[in-house]
């Protein structure tokens, strides 16, 4: 009886299962209902013929929909579908007017004056330069707690008490116990702050530097000439929002995203938000009030909440969904370089492997040696196999930190070798070549460097076993991730070396790798904004992204003696790149930080992102930027 | 009845506060907090964030703090998203209830009548084709059910749209949600209902002559109910609070999603709130389970 049933339930696994692989003829849906019809195949793509509205998936539920406080790119997707900052890209990803119309810059680079059109709210209020002093100021304000707020630091003149709040956040022990011995009350400078900000009204004057000289004309005075102040001015955190609703819906001051929680928000462009059901759908509708409204062809955007990899790519097969932004791992061999609706857009970001530089796998060794480890695990990676095998959407074998295709801010390419600058290996244009035909040169060189450090090999090449080394590789969860743990793994077993692969959770993995607790780990990082030092001012020693150490003691209290020493040169180097008004001098100091950072060897980059996303062959005018972005407004569908 | 309810109710309370305590000290336990991000905010944000919500202060200040928050109604709002938590919780419970109520019912409903027809026609072709079921249904894991049976009916036969903005369909994931719990109680059922008609009072019944749907109803289904009951008093609480898997899958916003990913972003006030809803309704479903037994069969003594 055991067995027939067993065999019996064997038989029943297998029907079901090849059910699911057999596929029927594919027929197009019908008008406005392909979901609804009848017959379909899994194995291809149904179109949908709803003409008036696109099916989108980008990610699931986005945490933020005000701009300000937003900090994930599909949050960004949502913010530029429907606010408009000054600026906005164009089809070709460049720099387009948005409310501004036109702006003016002074001969000293420090000032800019914004011609604004005259457009309104989607509520239809007017829209004017006042507008944008009371956000930029909001976004600026540390109550606002806005995770982008750090942009306006150094880049537009701020009031005192801010500047205060920005060199001393920080809880003062001495300051309050002197303040309990005279029987005074003690704040956090924080407290002093918002106090202060709240009774003499000065919330709105922060950044002293941003001006409504008249209702259309908006005046800003940076601190410093900026080459990419204008592209922030199309980046969500300096978007427009609406002051009335926003002060309405946040009394106390505690919650300052309130008023965009829920769908019906005021906003400024193409679309605006009517329904939002919280991890299922959201529907954005058209905005008769945007300035621009007869170019919006795509009456209504629907947009499925889903992290499901396997719901959504089924979802878009079927025919629910027009384009889908995640596409399985296992399904983009079947897509790639042979379907039409595939798509591979370029972002500026690199994904690579970050040493901890006052990790105890250096101790004993001096900072050179360590280097040269660090140099040695560079070399010894396999970069194509793991674009080959994990990647797989054809990403560019990354040399450098600062990714292929950032600009320079002076009208070139950051990445190249030019008169007066040659990257140390000109002809891979980097720090290495990460090409397979370069790999048994690598290998050699890696060996070398390690005997270098003290490390000794026998006659196969191999770690001896009297100079052992061992380290773990940390990273979070997530198949790809996982697998390039892996194969780093095998990598380094080429030569004796021993990787431990520890997978964390997202949100410990973070704290581990910015408290330093780890040898070596996963990091990531797309750009903000297309400027090499958004690349760079991350490694200087107090940066919250500084997760490599540089610069910081371990627990001993001083720098260990085998990490990077006097880390205090990149700090002044950042510095004098930021104050740097000659463009070309600060595209050399920036190539001069980078080969500071590099000559470390404690960044170990892999490939450049790219970013694959599927759209139906009805849909087209869906556009994409480097960052990221994707702009539906002049998205078209037609029937079939 | 009263006393033993009251006596009840107050160990339920002590329950209650020991998931708190457990709860509470746990993920302040676990690295990493609600504010970490990929990209750092600065430090001057960091602060005030952690100053607004009481994060700056010692993990046993924080509890007294929130207890007494909860104790005057305020359960916060979600450090994720700045969300209200009491209405967020009523709202996905909404969604939750909805599906786990209809899936409770399925379950119930065609388990006890499966069950008893495979009991009545014990080792016939009925029951073979029922056992067969079930123990198929309990084997297979509920991610790789409800995956195959959207490959099946939303992708291969094309009943039901993958998704759907303007006509979700909840037919699916009830299904989903539904076939443990009813092939379960299948089982159950059909166990006890054997055990109950092999009893002298139902000899005796059959002896002076009560008609057979009498003898099955009122005297073995009645008796076969007290283990069923058993599993669906915490079955019932515990489907309706939510999967997390049948949400995901069937793109669902609903209280099991909610739960999951409040732990995964260190949401704490939005992980306690989710907690302590559940943990309160299970000890409500055990409480009403007890009762349920004394309506049944009135010989328990529930003291």
């Amino acid at each position: 009886m055991k067995k027939l049933m067993a065999s019996a339930l064997a038989a029943a696994m297998v029907v079901s299962l090849a059910g699911c692989g057999a596929s029927s003829t594919a027929t197009t849906g019908e008008t406005g209902s392909a979901a609804a019809t009848s017959e379909s195949a899994s194995t291809e793509s149904v179109l949908n013929t709803d003409t008036s509205t696109l099916y989108i998936n980008l990610a699931s539920e986005p945490d933020r929909l005000d701009p300000a406080l937003n900090s994930t790119v599909d949050g960004a997707v949502l913010a530029v579908n429907s606010f408009v900052g000054l600026l906005t890209y164009d089809e070709n990803g460049q720099l387009a007017p948005g409310v501004a119309e036109s702006y003016d810059v002074s001969e000293d680079g420090m000032t800019y004056t914004f011609h604004l059109r005259q457009s309104k709210w989607s509520d239809g209020t007017d829209l004017t330069a006042k507008d944008f002093v009371y956000s930029w100021n909001r976004a600026a304000n540390p109550m606002t707690a806005s995770d982008y707020s750090y942009l306006f630091d150094g880049l537009i003149a701020k009031n005192e008490a801010a500047e205060e709040m920005v060199a001393n956040p920080e809880y003062d022990a001495a300051a309050a116990e002197a303040a309990a011995a005279s029987g005074e009350e003690y704040s956090t400078p924080a407290e002093v702050y918002s106090d202060a900000a709240l009774a003499e009204q000065e919330a709105n004057n922060i950044l002293v530097g941003v001006e409504a000289t008249d209702d259309y004309t908006l005046t800003v005075t940076l601190v410093s000439p900026c080459p990419y102040f204008l592209s922030l001015c199309a980046f969500p955190t300096f978007f427009p929002v609406p002051q009335a609703s926003v002060e309405a819906a946040n009394t106390d001051g505690t919650n300052p995203g309130a008023w965009a929680l829920e769908a019906g928000f005021v906003s400024n462009g193409p679309y605006t938000c009517t329904a939002w059901n919280h991890d299922e759908s959201m529907t954005y509708t058209k905005n008769p009030n945007y300035y621009d409204a007869d170019s919006v062809s795509i009456e209504t955007l629907q947009f499925m909440l889903s992290a499901d990899d396997t719901a959504i790519y089924n979802a878009y097969m079927a025919g629910n969904l027009d384009f889908i932004d995640t596409i399985p791992n296992e399904q983009i061999p079947k897509h790639n370089g042979t379907d039409p609706e595939f798509y591979i857009a370029t972002n500026i970001g690199t994904y690579y492997v970050g040493f901890n530089v006052n990790s105890k796998l250096f101790e004993g060794k001096t900072p050179e040696q360590a280097n040269a480890m660090r140099e040695a695990i560079n070399l010894l990676i396999d970069r194509q196999y793991i674009v080959d095998t994990i990647g797989q959407t054809g990403q560019e074998l990354a040399n450098t930190f600062v990714p292929a295709g950032m600009s320079d801010s002076n009208g070139a390419e950051f990445r190249q070798n030019t008169d007066s600058y040659t990257y140390p290996d000109a002809e891979a244009v980097g720090y290495l070549d990460p090409t397979e035909d370069a790999y048994e040169e690598n290998l050699q060189t890696a060996i070398s460097l390690l005997e270098s450090a003290g490390y000794e090999f026998d006659d196969n090449g191999m770690l001896s076993s009297s100079t052992p080394l061992s380290f773990t590789y940390l990273t979070n969860e997530g198949a790809g991730n996982e697998a390039i743990g892996a194969a780093i793994q095998q990598d380094m077993a080429a030569v004796g070396i021993t990787v431990d692969v520890e997978t964390q959770s997202w949100n410990v993995f973070l704290n581990e790798r910015k408290a330093g607790n780890y040898d070596v780990c996963r990091q990531g990082w797309l750009a903000d904004f297309d400027d090499p030092i958004n690349m760079l001012e991350m490694w200087t020693t107090e940066s919250g992204n500084n997760d490599a150490q540089f610069g910081r003691p371990d627990e001993t209290g001083s720098v260990p003696s085998y990490a990077p020493q006097n880390w205090d040169t990149y700090n002044d180097l950042i510095a004098s790149i930021k104050a740097e008004t000659d463009l070309t001098k600060r595209v050399g100091l920036m190539h001069q930080a980078e080969n500071m950072l590099m000559e470390t060897w404690a960044i170990v980059p892999l490939y450049y992102y790219n970013d694959p996303y599927m759209q139906k062959s009805n849909v087209e005018g869906v556009y994409t930027n480097s960052f990221g972005f994707k702009y539906f407004h002049h998205a078209t569908k037609t029937a079939a | 009845m009263t006393r033993y309810v009251v006596k009840r109710v107050l160990l339920a309370i002590v329950t209650v506060i020991i998931i708190s305590l457990i709860t509470f000290f746990a993920m302040n336990a676990i690295p990493g907090g609600p504010f970490n991000k990929e990209k750092a905010p600065s430090p001057q944000v960091q602060a005030v964030l952690e100053a607004r919500y009481n994060l700056d202060k010692p993990v046993g200040e924080q509890y007294i703090l929130y207890m007494n928050n909860i104790l005057h109604g305020d359960w916060g709002v979600s450090l994720k998203t700045g969300r209200d938590i009491t209405s967020t919780l009523i709202t996905r419970f909404g969604v939750s209830s909805q599906l786990g109520l209809q899936a409770a019912a399925v379950a119930v409903v065609l388990g006890l009548v499966l069950g008893s027809i495979a009991a009545l026609n014990r080792n016939k072709l009925p029951d073979r084709l029922i056992i067969f079921f079930t123990t198929l249904f309990t084997g297979v894991p509920s991610f790789v059910l409800a995956t195959l049976l959207l490959l099946v009916f939303c992708v291969q036969l094309n009943i039901f749209p993958v998704w759907s903005a303007e006509n979700p369909n909840y037919f699916l994931p009830v299904v989903s949600l539904s076939l443990y719990p009813m092939a379960y109680i299948t089982r159950l059922t059909k166990t006890s209902m054997l055990d109950a008609l092999g009893q002298d009072y139902v000899r005796t019944a059959r002896a002076k002559g009560v008609p057979q749907v009498k003898v099955i109803f009122k005297h073995a289904l009645r008796n076969a109910l007290i283990p069923v009951v058993t599993y669906v008093g915490p079955m019932i609480a515990y489907i309706i609070t939510g999967s997390m898997v049948v949400e995901s899958i069937f793109t669902i916003g609903g209280l099991g999603t909610q739960f999951v990913n409040s732990i995964n972003n260190s949401d704490y006030p939005l992980i306690m709130a989710t907690t302590l809803f559940l943990g309160i309704l299970m000890v409500s479903a055990n409480l009403i389970t007890d009762l349920v037994y004394k309506l049944i069969d009135p010989r328990i003594e529930l003291e």
